[in-house]
């Protein structure tokens, strides 16, 4: 599993699909596969962090849910913006939102065989 | 050793300058303290102090509330060999700035924490402080909001050259910034 992270706009999605030149790859966007079953197609989930704000809006447990879907599927990619690197915001539920999207990354990232960061479309690798 | 840890929220920076801070005591096994600098004036924030101590107990750490005046700090520390983990400049730059009825200016509070922090460095062996990258949200904000942005820019930039070595941690992996030649930490 690959996790990729880096500000808004920047090319991740992309990069991702440049980079490992993907046969079969289906894209999720604000959204997780709502069945797991057996495929071989690597699953890449865009904008990972709008899927954790929905699901927190809907009282969700999104750490328990994503952690499902990586135990299904091990070819997998995690596209994420970074949200933390800001002011925090006075409303209770962005805070929330943005410590839960991180904590969520951390967890991750350590099970992730790869971490990058883009910028400019370019991914620098940190793990 | 000073070492400037950095990250935005929930990027993990707490549990690594927590581990940096550690082995630097164990190193030499001295006293470590904790310099806590949040105000706790609802739930909310009582809940996240709980939070972090939690994750400390049992570490021996020995905690010290300052959530202004952060040089003071130094006379509260009977060990003279000592790390001590400051948490956080974030909290302590918006304390000192909005703390009063009126604002301190910018230039004051960069100056104020600038001259604290060099007091707790003479005093202590080691001291690791953990700042926040609050710059990247392109967001426009009030013009007092903004005055703090500038100053904790200014801070940042002041603590990372006074630092040997600067790490910023994303998505709970340390990225190193800076490195003075010499120093042992990886």
């Amino acid at each position: 599993m690959k996790l990729v992270i880096g500000g808004y706009a920047q090319g991740k999605l992309n990069y991702v699909l440049q980079k490992y030149q993907l046969s079969k790859y289906r894209v999720y966007d604000g959204t997780i596969p709502a069945e797991y079953k057996q495929c071989e197609e690597t699953i890449i989930v865009n904008h990972f962090h709008q899927w954790v704000r929905d699901s927190l809006l809907k009282k969700g447990c999104p750490e328990q849910e994503v952690l499902t879907l990586l135990d299904h599927y091990d070819r997998c990619v995690i596209i994420s913006s970074e949200i933390g690197n800001g002011i925090v915001p006075i409303d209770p539920f962005e805070r929330e939102y943005r410590e839960c999207v991180g904590k969520i990354l951390i967890t991750i990232a350590e099970r992730a065989d790869e971490v990058e960061r883009v910028i400019c479309g370019i991914g620098q690798r940190i793990k | 050793m000073v070492i400037l840890v950095i990250g935005g929220s929930g990027s993990g920076k707490s549990a690594y300058a927590e581990k940096v801070a550690l082995r630097l005591a164990k190193d030499r096994n001295i006293k470590k303290y904790y310099l806590a600098t949040m105000q706790i004036f609802d739930n909310e924030t009582q809940k996240k102090a709980d939070r972090h101590r939690v994750l400390r107990q049992g570490k021996g750490f020995i905690t010290i509330e300052q959530p202004i005046d952060i040089g003071k700090a130094s006379e509260k520390m009977e060990a003279e060999d000592a790390v001590a983990l400051l948490e956080c400049i974030t909290n302590l730059t918006a304390n000192e700035m909005f703390s009063k009825e009126t604002a301190i200016s910018e230039t004051k509070v960069i100056a104020k924490i600038t001259k604290d922090v060099e007091q707790l460095i003479k005093k202590l062996t080691h001291l690791v402080i953990v700042s926040g990258n609050i710059f990247e949200d392109g967001a426009i904000y009030d013009p007092a909001t903004l005055g703090y942005i500038r100053a904790m820019g200014i801070i940042n930039q002041t603590l990372a050259a006074m630092a040997d070595e600067v790490v910023e941690v994303v998505v709970g992996i340390p990225i190193v910034l800076k490195r003075r030649k010499q120093t042992c930490m990886s």
